[in-house]
């Protein structure tokens, strides 16, 4: 592929002045959003009908969300923290307590094909299905919801300031957005029908039936594939690689956009015979054209001990997945990489430029490349991401509980 | 916070009790103490045994007045038999002497009670603070804590922050320091990294765990050690396995092993089926305290009554029920303590401790 020339002083200059109003605008526009740590943010529990169990004798349940299938007893909660079995019946207790709330560019997330130079109203809760030792966002993913500040929002709060602030997208994020299902959910659906579409950030450790479910409301899916191997699922993140891959298979199967980000760690994921195989493995189960992210690995949480990945790793990793038949991949959390580019597969110019989060897309024309034509895969209007649907056949085969819980 | 003023336990209130309490070190009577009707004596602790070095010693006293037929037992009574089994535990010949093995009254004692379900009764935990009292330390250097004030006041605590009596509070109440009361740094021990509540890392010199017995649907038994899951923000990721090793590697972490100085378990009603959530059902009134400095060793002798009684009543045992418990040998590997009954000496007063009728 013929990659475009270096990045001009002038074109940084251009980009990033323009990334600045960008994100002034997009500061200004969160204004009368919740932010981080809001003056009348403390700790708050919502309690609401789970979604997705089943009960047992002795006043247990067991929880069908994602692929732990918890076991809980009366009193006590899931591996996630913020779902507790009280009296026999399973809820939530995060339904709609947001801890962080902020206006990003979509390419935060990241998603590059994905209405680019858009902003997307970010939202989380506390909790995690993982514990993946070197998580970014610990600080709330590995809470439980009474040690977080936060905001109730209900749904159609959220998709009102999401249209006001001109934000055609509500991202559900930071944590993991699969533990507060149902405020997603429903938030997902209230947007839908007042034309906002809703993103999915996730580590995509859920269960087929709630995922299909969830399909039809979500118009994008970013899913952290944490490595190829069982063994750093297991050892680093207490979890099991299986069952994201079929996550994966899923959001193949009905459709969905889909783009996936894979953090390399120095010794732990990066070697290109298991980059090969994971990128091999995509080609064959999700086409070459899904978007694949190698990110910048940085020391935190209980991965204190080993550097930041070296960029010459996160290239080796690009060269080969794109060896390996994947047309889109791109290199995370290294500024101005010229990886962090979209290249045309059919002309090899650039049709996506993107420099921190200022992104410029003046070579793509109606999802096409402007050289030549091509059509690049992805969601390039908002009528498009709306129009998404799960087909005929493709749904969930079980209902979300066997409780009273309904959608 | 919420509190109820009339309820908490004043100085006055409190030096009241621990003089009453004292009355008992002094070896009279116990039934001189002022009550509206006669209650039976406390046993006395036999002879210190000569003792084992090899051996971790647990006692186990048991009296109808722990499990009274209208409930539970006072501060006062507990107090009493506290002292007696303190005696015992150490080999010393008056209270003050034992519990000042393993504790200075400038000590912070910080005494970790289990809210969640059915709880360790209140009186428990204050008897032990009363009988405390008796080897000097003031009341405002005990707190009652677990996770959170909510927990604490659906138990039946009385919360206190503030003034000359025995504190009672939930890591929650310290959320003003940050990180919802919770240590700033992640600890790590074995297969558990977490953030430890400030009342351990910023409060106490010294801890006690003051556990209940009862049945947990995955780690068999809830007692002195489990107890300790209230002690740090990610107790949910620590259920896998029949909650092991990971139990042992909470109660293995720095904060709580170095402050660690003593195991209570509340068997006055212990639960033997269905827990942790209270069920009524399955308690029954054994009316016993467990105490020892081995909180491995405590807890092996809370499974062998349970275990017993589920024999009893012809309930499987918590192996063959896909519950084994497995955290004792975890840690007796990790070095808290014995896991082996075998290798346990443990010292009954009043009604033999596996006479489960």
């Amino acid at each position: 592929m013929n990659h475009d020339p270096a990045i001009t002083r002038r074109t940084f200059l251009r980009t990033s002045g323009a990334g600045a109003c960008a994100l002034c605008a997009a500061r200004a526009a969160a204004q009368d959003v919740p932010g981080d740590a809001p003056a009348d943010a403390k700790p708050r529990i919502v309690v609401r009908d789970a979604m997705w169990y089943e009960r047992l004798p002795d006043k247990a349940v067991r929880c069908l969300l994602c692929p732990r299938e918890c076991v809980v007893a009366e009193v006590e909660r899931g591996y996630c923290g913020v779902r507790e079995n009280q009296a026999g019946q399973y809820k939530t207790l995060v339904y709609g307590t947001l801890c962080s709330v902020n206006m990003d560019p979509i390419e935060k997330k990241p998603l590059y094909h994905y209405l680019p130079t858009t902003p997307a109203l970010s939202v989380a809760t506390a909790g995690c299905n993982m514990e993946c030792k070197f998580c970014q966002n610990w600080r709330i993913s590995q809470y439980r919801p009474e040690q977080v500040d936060s905001l109730v929002v209900p749904p159609e709060n959220l998709v009102r300031v999401a249209r006001n602030r001109g934000a055609p997208t509500m991202a559900f994020t930071y944590s993991e957005p699969v533990v507060f299902y149902e405020y997603m959910h429903d938030a997902a659906a209230e947007g839908r029908k007042n034309g906002v579409g809703s993103v999915m950030i996730s580590n995509g450790y859920i269960r087929e039936d709630p995922m299909r479910e969830l399909c039809k409301h979500l118009t994008g899916v970013k899913v952290d594939l944490k490595a190829f191997t069982e063994t750093f699922y297991v050892d680093q993140c207490s979890a099991h690689l299986e069952p994201v891959l079929k996550t994966l298979e899923v959001l193949a199967d009905v459709g969905m956009h889909t783009e996936i980000v894979v953090l390399l760690i120095p010794t732990l994921n990066d070697s290109m015979g298991e980059i090969r195989q994971m990128a091999t493995w995509i080609v064959k189960h999700m086409g070459p054209d899904v978007p694949l992210h190698f990110s910048r690995f940085h020391p935190t949480y209980r991965v204190k001990n080993l550097p930041p990945t070296p960029v010459a790793t996160l290239d080796r990793a690009r060269k080969t997945a794109m060896d390996a038949g994947l047309r889109f991949v791109y290199v995370g959390n290294v500024p101005l990489h010229e990886g962090g580019h979209t290249y045309c597969p059919g002309c090899g110019k650039v049709v996506i430029r993107r420099v921190g989060y200022r992104t410029d897309t003046s070579n793509l024309k109606d999802g096409t490349c402007r050289s030549c034509g091509r059509k690049i895969p992805g969601v390039w209007s908002q009528e498009q991401a709306l129009a998404f649907t799960v087909p005929e056949g493709k749904g969930p085969k079980t209902g979300p509980a066997a409780g009273e819980a309904s959608l | 916070m919420s509190q109820d003023v009339n309820n908490t336990v004043s100085r006055r209130r409190f030096l009241r009790r621990a003089a009453a309490s004292s009355v008992a070190f002094a070896g009279l009577p116990l039934a001189s103490c002022a009550k509206a009707e006669p209650e039976p004596a406390a046993p006395s602790a036999p002879a210190p045994p000569a003792g084992d070095p090899a051996r971790s010693r647990v006692v186990v006293i048991r009296h109808e007045a722990l499990a009274p037929g209208d409930g539970r037992p006072t501060a006062a009574r507990v107090a009493e038999f506290l002292n007696e089994a303190a005696k015992a535990l150490a080999g010393a010949e008056r209270p003050g002497d034992a519990w000042a093995r393993w504790f200075k009254p400038d000590d912070r004692v910080a005494v970790k009670v289990n809210g969640l379900g059915l709880p360790t009764g209140p009186a428990v935990a204050e008897g032990l603070v009363l009988a405390l009292g008796g080897m000097d330390l003031p009341p405002q250097n005990a707190i009652l804590w677990d996770r959170t004030n909510r927990e604490l006041a659906r138990a039946g605590y009385t919360l206190q922050t503030r003034g000359r009596g025995v504190r009672c509070f939930g890591t929650d109440a310290l959320g003003g320091r940050g990180n919802g009361g919770y240590s700033a740094d992640v600890y790590s021990s074995g297969a558990t990294g977490s953030l430890i509540s400030r009342i351990v890392t910023d409060e106490a010199t010294a801890l006690v765990s003051a556990a209940v017995l009862k049945d947990h649907n995955l780690a068999g038994l809830t007692g002195v050690m489990k107890n300790f899951f209230g002690a740090i923000h990610n107790p949910n990721k620590y259920h896998e396995n029949n909650c092991s090793p990971f139990i042992a590697d909470v109660v293995a972490q720095k904060p709580i092993r170095s402050r660690l100085r003593l195991a209570l378990v509340d068997a006055t009603r212990p639960q033997y089926q269905g827990g942790p959530a209270p069920r009524p059902t399955w308690q029954w009134a054994y009316g016993g305290l467990i105490v020892s400095t081995d909180p491995v060793a405590a807890d092996a002798v809370g499974r062998a009554i349970l275990s017993r009684k589920r024999a009893a009543v012809g309930m499987k045992p918590f192996e063959a029920d896909g519950r084994p418990v497995r955290y004792l040998a975890s840690g007796e590997e990790r070095g808290l303590g014995t896991a082996d009954l075998a290798r346990i000496e443990v010292v009954g007063i009043g009604k033999p401790w596996l006479d489960i009728s």
